[in-house]
């Protein structure tokens, strides 16, 4: 198993590197090389594998963030960093399930990331206020907001999907949307 | 509302970068201008900073989610699922360990493996070492525990507790034996081939050699015939066949064989080796060439190795003498130039120095 696993994983530097540079193929292989790790640990601490997916990918966004942000300094084996991560916020899940916590079965060395997480917990708290947010705003208006920002289509386009006479129709109707999805955000 | 619409459009393409030089630089003086254009332009700054932020999350969602279903999960959780078996979850917390402690295992077999085999061929000088003390342990000292009675009325009631062999050096009864056989010796008593016994004393002992001399001092004891044998003084060659009269028994026997190595129990230059039957009580007996030359002293075999015994080179039995004093040796036996017993049978040579080999009986 080690030997199939060590053919996939990627070099910390190169994962570095990779994710710097927007590769989508270091994402891949940083996932793939250690979701194996995360799984173990969460088969054999009270969860399945929908859990470790959720923890699994969290931790990966985490890091993701980290290395994009630019102040990322290795400190220790990617690969215990990954888990490090994964099995705090496991621990976490499981005291808000008030399972069992006690005998957690290890797997890697541990080291303290508790001061990234809980910069990513303010993150991660911000973007489901905007998703719930989003969710609240309702049709036709998510769509516009999430076409206008998030898939960077022009007002023209908009307009035309929507079946609008002119791009004004189509920056009223988003300005409001967005005066709305503002109220909302806030609101929560 | 209107101008609402336009100043949001302007402060996107201002924070996109979307405005020329120009717009963008009327646009900053709006902003110091007009406080609360101003204000509009940071909160809503900020509002765009999070909905950015949410829409590279969602996308880097998308995407895990996207590597996520490549992943063969469900191979991977049956593999990973805890086992029921607690051998199977000890293997797999402990790989790293059982790895290491079956690497260093096999290392171990393969390492003993080849010293042995390197011993077998050719040793290598440390395991040669080791091979030696655990023979040099198991060297046999060959003095007899004699459990017979004394028949003699002259000697101890008591049976001798240790036998040996020893041969007479000159006429007047110095006779020379092992040190190991006499070692701690309270009394010590000689028994001829014809069975007398007589009392006798230690003059020159020898622990490094091995040797010890002694001296007749019964006054029973007659004179011997001139000696028949010569100690040799030069070394012997391999290859020398060479004979020995001992007492592993209470009457003499006769052992024969050749020299084997120049040297004896690990390259000891004090002994020769000899291909030779010995037994316990052989210890001190002389060791003759065919030509009646003593050229040693029976002195141990090794009980791992096959005729392996070891005899005290005849050298060394001359330096003894030279510590003795030559007057009271009378006939000096390295006078004695010829050996009688050249050109004999074995019978005839046997028949001849029967007489000057003698069973050492050793009490205490």
């Amino acid at each position: 198993m080690s030997k199939t696993l060590s053919s996939s994983v990627p070099t910390d530097r190169e994962v570095v590197l990779g994710i710097l540079n927007n590769s989508e193929e270091a994402l891949n292989r940083l996932y793939t090389g250690y979701f194996p790790m995360v799984l173990q640990f969460i088969l054999n601490n009270n969860g399945d594998e929908d859990d470790a997916k959720d923890v699994y990918q969290e931790s990966i966004i985490v890091v993701y963030n980290k290395i994009q942000s630019g102040d990322f300094e290795l400190t220790s084996k990617l690969k215990t960093y990954i888990y490090s991560i994964s099995r705090r916020i496991w621990l976490k899940k499981l005291a808000q399930q008030s399972k069992k916590t006690n005998n957690i079965s290890e797997f890697e060395d541990v080291i303290a990331v508790e001061e990234d997480l809980e910069q990513h917990e303010a993150k991660d708290l911000q973007f489901d206020k905007m998703d719930s947010a989003l969710q609240q705003l309702g049709e036709p208006c998510k769509t516009i907001i999430q076409d206008f920002y998030i898939n960077n289509l022009s007002m023209q386009d908009i307009s035309e999907k929507f079946g609008y006479t002119n791009t004004d129709n189509a920056k009223t109707q988003k300005y409001k949307c967005l005066q709305r999805l503002k109220k909302l955000f806030f609101q929560i | 509302m209107r101008n609402e619409i336009e100043l949001e459009g302007l402060i996107e393409d201002y924070v996109n970068g979307k405005l020329t030089a120009e717009e963008a630089q009327a646009f900053e003086e709006l902003r110091a201008n007009d406080a609360a254009v101003d204000h509009k332009f940071v909160a809503h700054k900020m509002f765009l900073d999070s909905l950015n932020s949410f829409s590279k999350q969602s996308i880097l969602k998308d995407k895990l989610n996207q590597i996520h279903d490549t992943i063969d999960v469900e191979t991977l959780s049956e593999k990973y699922r805890p086992h029921s078996s607690f051998v199977v979850n000890l293997w797999r917390k402990n790989k790293a360990a059982f790895a290491v402690a079956a690497s260093f295992l096999v290392l171990a077999f393969v390492s003993i493996y080849s010293i042995q085999h390197s011993t077998k061929q050719n040793g290598s000088y440390e395991m040669m070492r080791r091979e030696l003390v655990k023979i040099q342990n198991s060297q046999n000292k060959l003095i007899r525990n004699v459990n017979s009675r004394n028949k003699k009325e002259n000697a101890p009631a008591n049976p001798a507790q240790f036998g040996g062999t020893g041969f007479a050096l000159t006429a007047n009864g110095y006779l020379c034996t092992n040190y190991h056989v006499i070692d701690k010796a309270d009394s010590i008593y000689v028994q001829n081939s014809k069975g007398d016994s007589y009392k006798v004393k230690v003059v020159y002992q020898d622990p490094q050699y091995d040797i010890a001399i002694l001296k007749i001092v019964d006054k029973e004891f007659s004179q011997l015939a001139n000696l028949p044998y010569k100690l040799k003084k030069m070394s012997s060659g391999m290859g020398e066949h060479v004979y020995t009269l001992g007492y592993p028994k209470d009457d003499a026997v006769l052992g024969e064989g050749y020299l084997s190595s120049n040297t004896g129990f690990g390259g000891d230059t004090l002994a020769y080796q000899v291909d030779i039957r010995v037994n316990p009580g052989n210890s001190g007996g002389p060791l003759l060439d065919n030509q009646g030359n003593v050229i040693g002293v029976i002195s141990a075999k090794e009980s791992q190795v096959d005729g392996a015994a070891y005899a005290i080179k005849s050298k060394y039995i001359l330096d003894a003498l030279q510590a003795i004093p030559q007057d009271s040796l009378q006939n000096n036996v390295a006078a004695n130039k010829k050996s009688a017993l050249q050109g004999l049978m074995r019978t005839k040579q046997v028949e001849k120095i029967q007489d000057y080999v003698f069973m050492i009986k050793v009490y205490n």
